[in-house]
């Protein structure tokens, strides 16, 4: 048995070894960061003259690898750089990100997505000095990034007036609405409603008329739990996104004055049975289940489910046939979709990044306009074919070698893009057919996210994610009356306390100065 | 043995059914996940799988099976658990073998260094920074050689070894035998019990190691099958939709082959699970009546 002071000296030997072996290693560490540095800078001075370096690139995750993926492959031959591909997690790949950015690792291009919170992530970045300014380098290396890539979307895509990176827009899309049966709208003798008021009238036939055969099973509409505010719905009510302009600024729509009239609306369908009594536990398959089995005569669906939806329906009930609703108008003629816009992708430099130039001519040699094209979409006649303006995939190749392509992209040639994109589309008819429903038929009531291309945020980003959550708990508890409506002013107390009143100040202050 | 009572048959009974439900509740979800492997994908998206495939087809688990991802990284998930589990098994083996020599001078000393990295350990940062340092990252190596020793495993080898009788190793010091020799001649293979029983420890978090994998591999040609796994996993849900572009969208793995990938990725271990096990517990029972 060791003796009491015994043990404790051993401790603080033990200590005091850990402690000295710490010091060890990061001298260690010094010692050899010094030697490879001049080997690095004098590596990056060869380049300018040698030949292409290979370029390191981190990108997101993608089901195949992008190093033999055929896109890479056209990369390479065009561009003249062999460019070594890595991903991020599909799990939390914010948390991966950091931890290569903090320990330096020599990226030449990292992309993320372009979501709030990765543009918070950019943008913390670039505040702690971490990335490389890319205003002098596209200067000098490029010129196709200057003409390519929208000017709106490269301002906004700045820190603190500097760009520290190559934004890649997404193509705004509206992606969710009412998806409704038409045959059982037939069988009930109806009109395809516009309006509220036929709406309901529409769920009430449903409901009582039987049309699917499910006797009192019969779900006039079904919904995901986590989707209280119903798209198209929303919209009648002047609330198609989560902030939408009353009277010049930009509101929460908890704290919308329709906010009530919406929850009296959709609690009122609820109490009559017309809305899915399990709304609140569904889950998205339980709620495609429901419709697909023959059950669910209307459901709010992503138009690129439609394709598997309509099989499964039809393989189940051979008459079936659906489509989408029309925008609906609510009593003052309120009307909308919700629209997204903003960033797809966003690159930046590290400076970490052992050549900032190559990385910037490479990209820039990525938005040459056929390069541009090819990478996007292939080759005529071999990937798409064109006619009357319309870009069609030639398949399977399109699939095989195309597939993919967006992931690759980063700054798009922004007047063509578009167009090339609906290529992607078209590799399925019925896909295409919703998606232009929705986007071009209807593109005069899509209202577009008005916070899409705000700069970083950091009240917002920091909070929206919660307050999200919480007004969409919230509201669910309201529509199937676990909460009574009289609680409302309480709950917004709570919801300013907890983060939402610094938010509005803040995006009010930054749509005050963008307006102009 | 008297004769089996109305009660003894009663509880005998209940037992069984007992034992019986638990068994089939662990199934069922495994059942469920195989049947929507082999079914069709309407009948998968209509909810009709249950625990029976609806509109068998074997398509999609021969999508997956011939995946090149997916053979890839069973491949590495399998050389590093086989690599690793041995290299292990060897480096715990030796060094539980002196620690268990009481009369070693020093040996509390060493043994607190031991405990002290059970105790404390540096965190994700520092220890990614010393893989980098050291030049694993993207490197399986960086898997193996972090776990090649866990302490606790070593400790429970250490105690076997002290339970053997010290008159043995005398006896081989006799013959001429050195401490080399003592090990591996005599010690190890009076060990085969816990040592398998460490092995398959030491396999299973190989095999299972999620984590090290995701912070140190960025190459996709170098992601073990727990990686693999959670990506294609976690690819759906349009639920998600505001954070994924409208491509990824129209990109998401069908249900079916997020089940195929599953069930292909299990298929290994329920090969080599039942064998192993028989191992194990004969391994177990020899220990114990030696004991």
């Amino acid at each position: 048995m060791l003796k009491k002071y015994n043990k404790a000296m051993l401790l603080t030997v033990a200590a005091c070894l850990s402690v000295s072996s710490l010091v060890a290693c990061s001298s260690k560490n010094t010692t050899t960061g010094g030697s490879t540095s001049p080997a690095s800078t004098t590596a990056a001075v060869a380049t300018t003259t040698g030949p292409k370096p290979e370029l390191r690139s981190l990108q997101i995750w993608q089901q195949e690898d992008y190093n033999t993926y055929p896109v890479a492959k056209f990369l390479e031959q065009k561009t003249g750089y062999k460019v070594k591909y890595d991903m991020l997690p599909q799990d939390k790949p914010q948390d991966k990100m950091n931890i290569l950015i903090a320990s330096g690792e020599p990226y030449d291009v990292i992309t993320s997505v372009g979501g709030t919170d990765f543009k918070a992530l950019y943008a913390d970045y670039a505040k702690k000095g971490a990335l490389v300014d890319l205003g002098p380098l596209i200067d000098k290396f490029g010129p196709n990034i200057k003409s390519a890539v929208d000017p709106e979307a490269l301002e906004a895509a700045k820190v603190d007036g500097k760009l520290y990176a190559i934004p890649t827009k997404s193509i705004p899309t509206t992606s969710s609405s009412l998806y409704i049966r038409q045959d059982w709208l037939d069988k009930v003798g109806m009109k395809t409603p516009t309006t509220l008021d036929e709406l309901v009238a529409v769920l009430k036939a449903f409901k009582e008329k039987d049309p699917g055969g499910n006797a009192d099973k019969n779900i006039p509409l079904t919904v995901r739990g986590d989707a209280p505010f119903i798209d198209n719905i929303v919209g009648a009510f002047g609330m198609p996104n989560f902030w939408n302009n009353v009277n010049g600024k930009l509101t929460p729509r908890i704290q919308d004055p329709a906010y009530k009239d919406y929850v009296n609306f959709a609690q009122d369908l609820f109490k009559q049975g017309l809305i899915d009594k399990e709304f609140a536990a569904n889950k998205d398959a339980t709620a495609k289940e429901k419709f697909t089995s023959g059950r669910a005569g209307i459901i709010m669906l992503n138009w690129s489910d439609v394709p598997v939806i309509i099989d499964a329906l039809v393989k189940n009930v051979p008459t079936a046939k659906a489509n989408y609703l029309p925008a609906l108008k609510g009593k003052d003629g309120k009307i909308g979709l919700s629209a997204n816009q903003g960033f797809d992708r966003i690159s930046f430099i590290p400076k970490a990044s052992k050549h900032p130039e190559d990385a910037i001519k490479w990209m820039n040699a990525k938005l040459e306009k056929d390069t541009f094209k090819g990478m996007a979409i292939g080759e005529e006649n071999k990937h798409f074919t064109f006619k009357d303006g319309a870009y069609t995939p030639i398949q399977p190749i399109f699939t095989d070698e195309r597939n993919r392509a967006n992931n690759f992209l980063m700054g798009t040639d922004d007047k063509n893009y578009p167009t090339y994109w609906q290529a992607r589309v078209r590799k399925d008819l019925r896909l295409f057919e919703a998606w232009k429903f929705m986007n071009v038929t209807e593109a005069n009531v899509r209202v577009l996210d008005p916070l899409g291309f705000a700069p970083y945020l950091p009240e917002f980003s920091k909070n929206f994610q919660q307050l999200n959550v919480m007004v969409g708990d919230y509201t669910t508890k309201l529509l199937f009356g676990a909460e009574p409506l009289s609680g409302l002013d309480a709950f917004i107390a709570k919801y300013k306390s907890s983060g939402g009143d610094a938010s509005v100040k803040e995006v009010n202050d930054w749509y005050a100065t963008a307006k102009k | 043995m008297h004769k089996k009572t109305l009660s003894d048959w009663s509880l005998d009974f209940c037992i069984y059914l007992v034992l019986l439900l638990c068994g089939l509740a662990t199934l069922l979800p495994l059942a469920n996940i195989l049947s929507k492997a082999v079914s069709d994908e309407s009948s998968v998206v209509s909810g009709k799988v249950g625990i029976f495939p609806v509109g068998f087809q074997l398509e999609t688990m021969k999508y997956v099976v011939s995946s090149s991802q997916f053979l890839h990284s069973i491949g590495i998930s399998l050389l590093i658990t086989v690599v690793g589990t041995v290299l292990a098994i060897l480096v715990t083996a030796i060094t539980a073998y002196p620690l268990s020599k009481r009369h070693l001078p020093g040996i509390s000393f060493i043994m607190l260094l031991f405990i002290f990295t059970m105790m404390f350990n540096g965190g994700i940062i520092p220890n990614y920074l010393l893989m980098k340092q050291l030049h694993l990252i993207n490197s399986l190596w960086s898997l193996m050689l972090p776990a090649l020793i866990s302490v606790f495993n070593m400790l429970v080898i250490k105690s076997y070894y002290e339970s053997l009788p010290e008159a043995l190793e005398e006896s081989a010091k006799m013959d001429g035998a050195r401490n080399f020799t003592i090990l591996f001649r005599i010690i190890l293979p009076l060990s085969v019990p816990v040592i398998a029983t460490i092995a398959l420890f030491y396999a299973v978090y190989f095999w299972n190691d999620y984590f090290h994998p995701m912070l140190y591999i960025n190459d996709a040609g170098l992601k073990p099958l727990q990686l693999y796994l959670r990506d294609i996993v976690l690819n759906a849900d349009s639920s998600n939709a505001l954070n994924k572009s409208t491509d990824d969208l129209m990109n998401t793995s069908p249900e079916g082959v997020r089940s195929a990938t599953v069930i292909a990725s299990i298929i290994p271990m329920l090969l080599v699970y039942p064998y192993l096990q028989k191992h194990f517990v004969k391994g177990v029972l020899i220990g114990s009546v030696k004991g």
